[in-house]
Order: structure tokens, then sequence, then C-alpha cells
């Protein structure tokens, strides 16, 4: 038997409460994974796992600014929620030094949508 | 922390903005402010046309044309007391509506736990409720219309399969996107794969189908395997197979691969691939909605329009009928390419004007050129020059146009694409992939190009115009598949609107914006000449020679025409003829 109508509300309400509070999303299509998305989302993984950071690193779909990819969305308490695009294996350090350690946004590399 | 965003203005105003960000630094540190706010330079912030802009965070306040006597103001007024200053504030007006995008970039495709929290398959919950007639109800008061490109009511062609008698139906999603430059259904599949399966198990519902096929190109192997992914998950989860969420509704979905022929996205030459037989077209009727795959009555829907269905029963019919205009509701995915600052995806509400689309969410054209027309609607549309950029984006007002809303590709043109040759590649494409079943296709189409390429190659005579338009008539009226009925478009609506680049290259030899080779020649004019070697050094073919001495000229011998030279001379000393 599968789940029926009441599971999928019930489901639903155990998914919201699962929300990490620091997250980052590497845009993970073919425009992004063509610009090198899996080489910045490795990166990102490796440093979260290195400095034993509670941030959550997720693949995610296009958001449709696909001349900048790869882009990688960033939500870290205390600084500004933003998009970084063109995001190298360079840049993804930065993101993590600059951006999620000393909570200063990374230089040109800001895309708003 | 305030952060002051200042956008970078891609090479224009540099001096501007190196002056602004050196002297805002410099006025922040004197009055002990350089740990209270932060001045970053970035990318874009979205708004264009309005000089130096810059963005106070977290306000959100945007501020444009900017000049450094506007500094001690920003500095006292909104990083000091967080207020917005009137004068200098613009309104920012977020032009994209995302419905069909909506999970796309904010979901992980392939985790079932996301979906659901954003609502996933309440829409199927709800429309299990209603029943297979209420369902088509609710679909007529969308309005939602197929956007594949033929724009067909899906309320009306789900009605037609529905009223079929038949135990045995299928729908079937038309994941076979194959205009160029065109990738709205690739994203939406990889994006949000549960929102496609979503939308078809209601359409199933809705006509009576227990199977479902994803008909998907083999070009998208991401795609396929996300939706593979999805579909194995409903399984697991019991939303696949028997007594779907504890309903009577039984469906099953499984994958077929098309190897990548533009025809295939045709219905009938579709369900022929589906079958395992070639990928030809039939004539119609029967429709597929009588008798379709394994003579089975078949509704075929695009992925975008599945995408819209999971949306329209989570919202409500008459809420996704009250988006867009009157005739098109909704919004439209369109992939933005060409000559475009921000190329990509964007999903507007119908009604929007082309204009919006390509400078407010586009950016304008790039490297500042001055654009001349934007291609709708792929291989089967036309292009749209600037004096129409200001009619509403609907299905009819494109037609009217001479263009269509196709799946959704949009093609910037600009001074330097040359008509002629934009007309060559799309018919040239459609000649490529024309299956050769029906005479006025195949030898229409190839009958055009041959002429379009005399045309292009400056070997053009008076009477050949008139010859494009008796065969694009013939090739209209009389090919079997919409392939044919289409492939003259792009000629017919350029030299509609262009008649005067068609006689500049038939009747003077000369191609105006430079893009046809055999028609322009490059020289250098030796009084302008700097003796730079730009030109020199962009040639591709070692065609130019000289030096800082003797000045430099052009080898006609081995001149290949590209006008590189052209593009870098600062001077004007390349000139063409």
């Amino acid at each position: 038997m599968g789940i029926t109508r009441q599971d999928l509300d019930k489901l639903k309400e155990a998914a919201g409460k699962r929300v990490p509070k620091d997250w980052i999303r590497v845009g993970y299509s073919t425009c992004g994974v063509a610009a090198g998305a899996d080489v910045v989302y490795s990166v990102l993984v490796e440093e979260v796992k290195a400095r034993g950071l509670n941030l959550d690193v997720k693949k995610c779909g296009c958001v449709g600014l696909c001349s900048a990819e790869p882009l990688v969305e960033v939500n870290v308490e205390g600084v500004p929620h933003v998009f970084y695009g063109k995001v190298t294996k360079d840049v993804a350090h930065k993101i993590m030094d600059e951006h999620v350690s000393q909570k200063k946004l990374v230089e040109n590399h800001i895309y708003e949508l | 922390m305030k952060r002051i965003l200042i956008q970078d203005t891609n090479g224009n105003l540099r001096k501007e903005l190196r002056d602004f960000h050196v002297s805002l630094t410099s006025q922040l540190r004197d009055r002990n402010l350089a740990e209270a706010a932060q001045v970053v330079i970035v990318a874009d912030i979205g708004v264009y046309q309005k000089g130096l802009v810059a963005k106070i965070l977290p306000e959100g306040f945007v501020y444009g044309n900017l000049e450094a006597k506007h500094i001690p103001a920003i500095i006292e007024q909104t990083i000091q007391k967080g207020e917005k200053i009137a004068g200098l504030a613009l309104e920012k007006k977020n032009k994209q509506m995302r419905l069909v995008l909506r999970n796309c970039g904010v979901i992980d495709p392939e985790s079932f736990e996301d979906y659901l929290r954003c609502d996933g398959y309440q829409g199927l919950a709800r429309a299990l409720e209603m029943g297979p007639e209420k369902v088509i109800e609710e679909m007529k008061k969308a309005g939602l219309r197929g956007r594949g490109g033929a724009g067909f009511p899906t309320w009306l062609k789900w009605n037609l399969t529905r009223a079929v008698p038949g135990a045995v139906k299928f729908i079937i999603c038309n994941g076979d996107e194959g205009d160029p430059g065109a990738y709205m259904d690739r994203s939406v599949l990889e994006g949000d794969p549960h929102a496609v399966i979503e939308g078809m198990m209601i359409g199933g519902l809705a006509v009576g189908a227990t199977q479902g096929i994803f008909y998907i190109r083999a070009e998208y192997p991401l795609a396929v395997q996300r939706i593979q992914k999805a579909i194995d998950t409903c399984y697991a989860k019991g939303l696949l197979g028997k007594n779907i969420l504890g309903s009577s509704f039984n469906f099953e979905i499984e994958i077929r691969l098309g190897a990548g022929a533009f025809v295939c996205g045709e219905e009938t030459a579709l369900i022929a691939s589906v079958e395992g037989l070639r990928g030809y077209p039939r004539p119609r009727p029967p429709f597929p909605s009588v008798k379709g795959l394994w003579g089975h009555p078949t509704v075929i829907n695009n992925v975008e329009t599945l995408a819209n269905i999971s949306y329209i029963f989570l919202h409500g019919g008459e809420a996704f009928g009250k988006i867009g205009m009157e005739g098109s509701t909704g919004t439209k995915v369109f992939a933005l390419t060409g000559k475009v600052r921000n190329s990509g995806l964007v999903e507007v509400p119908m009604g929007i004007s082309l204009r919006e689309i390509v400078f407010d969410i586009g950016g304008g054209v790039l490297n500042n050129k001055k654009i001349r027309a934007i291609q709708t609607g792929g291989p089967s549309g036309g292009v749209i020059p600037e004096q129409f950029f200001d009619t509403p984006v609907g299905y009819e007002s494109l037609q009217k146009l001479g263009s269509i809303m196709g799946s959704g590709g949009m093609i910037v043109l600009d001074e330097n694409d040359c008509m002629v040759d934009i007309s060559k590649f799309y018919l040239g494409f459609c000649v490529d992939e024309s299956c050769g079943k029906c005479a006025p296709c195949r030898i229409g189409g190839t009958q055009m190009l041959a002429i379009l390429t005399r045309i292009a190659a400056g070997k053009g005579e008076e009477d050949d115009l008139k010859k494009l338009d008796e065969i694009a008539s013939a090739m209209q009226k009389a090919s079997l598949c919409g392939l044919g009925q289409t492939a003259p478009n792009p000629v017919v609506s350029t030299l509609k609107y262009f008649a005067e680049e068609y006689r500049a290259h038939v009747i003077d030899k000369k191609c105006p914006s430079g893009k046809c080779s055999s028609l322009v020649a490059y020289s250098i004019n030796k009084e302008k000449c700097t003796a730079c070697g730009m030109c020199a050094r962009a040639c591709p073919a070692t065609a130019i020679t000289g030096s800082r001495t003797d000045k430099y000229t052009i080898d006609k011998a081995k001149c290949i025409s590209c006008g590189q030279c052209f593009e870098v001379c600062k001077f004007g000393a390349v000139v063409r003829q």
C-alpha cells in the first residue's frame, strides 16, 4: 500500500522541519555542469568537511542565468543572501574564506536575478 | 553591517566607476565607518541604462545615475541612518514570474522530500478528489494552451481524448526539444522532474490513461537520469502503480529515448518513433486523440505544459487564468540567446512586451551594438523588427507579426547579423532535418536553400525573390506535417520586413551587415592607419602583413572576409566595401 493523502501532508510537515539554517546551493543542470559546477561543488563539500561546518551544500537545477554559470547561492547567517556567478575553483575557496568565515561578500561575482 | 554593492558597468564608465569606488571607500574611512559598511563591486544588479548603479543591503535600496557628489548624502542618510534618498532611488521591478520554473534552482531535483516540501503532489491529490470531468473543467478555466508551439488549448485536447471510447489510452510527454538555441524543456526536466510527472499523472487521470510515456531525446542524459530517478522514487513510495494516494486511479510511467531527429517532435512522427518505427509523420486525421500509439487514443503534451498543470491544481484554474492576457493565459519560458547581455532562461507573464524581455530582463544588446530584430519560434518562426517590440507577447499577437510563439526560443539579432544569412541558417536546419517523405518539404526546402545560397554568394537574380515567395507558399500549403509547413517562415518574414536587404544582395551585390563573406572586401586606408598592428594580430588567416614603420596591408588572396580586423580597428582605418 502506497502513501495516502494524509501521509502526504505528514511528510510535507516533517520535510518542512528539516530545513537547515545555513546552506549553499550549486546550480547543477547541464548548463552548470558544462561550465564547471562539478568542480565547484566538490571544492565546497570538501571545504565544509575540512572546516567542520554545519552548512548544507546542495545540488539544484538551473535558476535561469545560464550565461553566469556556475551559479552558487549562499545563505549564511549574518551575511546578505546572494548569488555568485562564474564561480571557479578559486572563487569557491574565496566564498568559504570570505563569505562564510569572515562574513564579507566576495568581489566581482555577485549577480542579481 | 551595511553592504554597498556597486554594479560593474562592463567596460562602460570605467573611470567613473573607479573614481566613485575610491572616493566612497576613502570617505567611509575618514568617518571611521570602514568597519560599518563593506563596499563591493558586483557583476550585476539587474538595472541597466541608468549610469552607475548601487544597491545598499540589507535595506535593498537601489540608486541610479550616481556621481561622486552623491557620496556624502549616501553615507549620512543611508549608511548612518538607514534612510532612503528619494532623489536617487530607482524602483527595481522584477518582471519575471516563475510558475513553471518555481522550483528550478530552489530544490534538489533528486530529492523527493524537497519536492514534497514545496507542495509536491498536492495538486494531484486535489485532482483525484475532483475526478476527471472537474479536472477538465478546471483546465478550461485556466485556459492553458500547449507550450510546444501550436498553442492548442490543453483542456480541449484532453476532452477529445477522453471522449473517445477505449480501455487503453496513453499520455505522452513530448520532451523532444529540437529548436536551435532552445532548452526550456531540458531545464525543467533537470530542475524539477517531479512537477512534470505530477502534471502527467493529472493528465492521465483526466483522459482515462493508465500509461504515461516520457519521450526525451538521448542528447539530454542528465534529464533522462533525473526523470528516471524521480519515477523510481514514485514507484517506491507508491505514488505510481495501483491505487495512487488511496484512490482507484492506477498509473504507470516509462521513458522512451529519441535519437534526436527534429521531425520526431511532430506528434505522429513521435508516435512512430515510440513504436520503434522510423520517425515518419503520417497524414491526419485520424488524430492521435482517436488513433495514436499502437492504435489507441493518445494525448501528447509538451514538458512545459505539464509543468504548468501541477501549478494549476495547486492554486486553482481561475487564479491561473487571471495571469497573462486574454486568449494567452499564464506565463511562458523563453530561452533568451543571441546578442544579449544576460542569456539564459526567463519566465514572463504573457502580455509583456518583447522590449521588456530583451532590455529590462536581458540587459540589452551585447557590446552596445544596435538591435535589429528578434527571432522567435526557432526554425518555424520568424523575425520581428524593432518597430514591433512593444507588441504584447501572446500566441495570436506574434502570429500577426508573421512569427510564432513556438516552443520559446528567442534570439536577439544585432547590426552585424545579416537577414539573408539568418534565413539561410534556419532553412538549412530544416532541410537537414526534413524526413523526405513528402515532396513539397523535401524538394521545396532544397530549392529554396539553393536560391538563398546563391543570393548570399552574390549570384542572385531579381527573379529569385519571386521564386522564393512561390516555393514558400507551396510548401506552406502542401507539406504533410508542421516541419515542412513552417520551414519557409523565417524566409517569408525576413522577405517581408527586410526586402531592401535582399535587394542589396541581389542587385547591388552587397551585404549591408558584412556577414556574407563573398560580398564584402576589406582594405586598409593608409592615411588613417596608425600602424598599431591590432588588425594583424587579430587576423586568423595571417592575411595582414606590414610593420610599425610601413603600416599594414591586406592580402586579398589570403583574406577570408571574416571582419575581425574591422572589429578591432579603433581608428576606422579598415574599410569594408
